[in-house]
């Protein structure tokens, strides 16, 4: 992610990039994803009418994320704030999926 | 065998009498295992329940694989976040559980022993399916699926085995979510 003031010019006079940023970039940048991993109990079906009911995806989209679950042990199923993530997990769990959040890659 | 069919915007489950018994008394145990013990043992006295409840908010016992299960880990490898998390979060969690556990419990209360189809409102159709996967996870726990091997393995064991009935039960419910959710789409 990019963190540019827009005040004050990155590049001086003398064409060298100062590297001003601050040791971590303002919260509100960063960005969190929620992972669902797979796990032996729940079904195929259920697991795709969680994602399509909770995220309002649509039917081949869902589908889509479940089968990435089912075959790759893990999928990215949303992408936001911290914040939105925490809200994502909890809902997964209260659907008995097993969920995760943490910074983006 | 149970049977599921749609009548407006309600779907109507009929059950067998020993299968709404089985149903109902799975129902009642995973509330006795959210309520912790004590606090759940239901009185009949709602406020009674509520009082106890207030004056000592009992710890969810996340040593208990099948809590741990059905409160995982949001933090991975962060334990102040996760340790953060679970101070806002776990106590709604349960309470909402809870409530859904006791929306299916009426219905079942309802039906009078299977004689009548259990009705499932369209407000109702989530609280159903959340607790039910809760039964199964439970359920998965206590017999020990923790790959699609061992539930392969449990596939094969004899109907005379221990294992086999609560297996019996595990499958049926899968049934059960399964035809519920072919409803719904």
């Amino acid at each position: 992610m990019v963190y540019a003031s827009a005040t004050q010019p990155a590049v001086p006079e003398g064409g060298t990039v100062l590297a001003e940023r601050p040791q971590d970039a303002p919260v509100e940048m960063i960005t969190w994803v929620t992972i669902v991993w797979d796990d032996p109990v729940n079904l195929m079906s259920y697991v795709t009418h969680v994602f399509m009911t909770y995220f309002n995806y649509s039917k081949s989209k869902a589908t889509k994320l479940m089968l990435q679950v089912h075959n790759d042990g893990k999928a990215v199923v949303s992408s936001g704030t911290r914040e939105a993530m925490e809200t994502d997990v909890n809902a997964m769990h209260a659907y008995g999926l097993w969920a995760s959040l943490e910074r983006a890659e | 065998m149970s049977r599921f069919k749609r009548s407006g915007g309600q779907l109507l489950i009929t059950l067998a009498d020993y299968e709404e018994a089985v149903l109902e008394s799975m129902v009642e145990q995973l509330l006795g295992l959210l309520q912790g013990d004590g606090v759940g043992e239901s009185s009949g006295d709602s406020f009674a329940q509520w009082e106890a409840e207030m004056a000592a908010p009992s710890e969810l016992d996340t040593s208990d694989p099948v809590i741990a299960r059905l409160f995982p880990a949001a933090y991975r490898d962060d334990e102040k976040a996760e340790a953060e998390f679970r101070r806002f979060t776990e106590e709604a969690q349960r309470r909402t559980r809870i409530e859904q556990g006791q929306v299916v419990l009426d219905a079942l209360l309802e039906t009078n022993a299977g004689r009548d189809p259990a009705v499932v409102r369209e407000a109702d159709v989530e609280a159903w399916l959340k607790t039910i996967t809760a039964i199964r996870l439970s359920l998965a726990v206590r017999l020990g699926i923790e790959t699609a091997a061992d539930a392969e393995r449990l596939e094969q064991l004899d109907d005379d085995e221990p294992q086999a009935v609560l297996y019996g039960m595990f499958e049926w419910l899968g049934y059960f979510l399964e035809s519920m959710i072919a409803k719904l789409h």
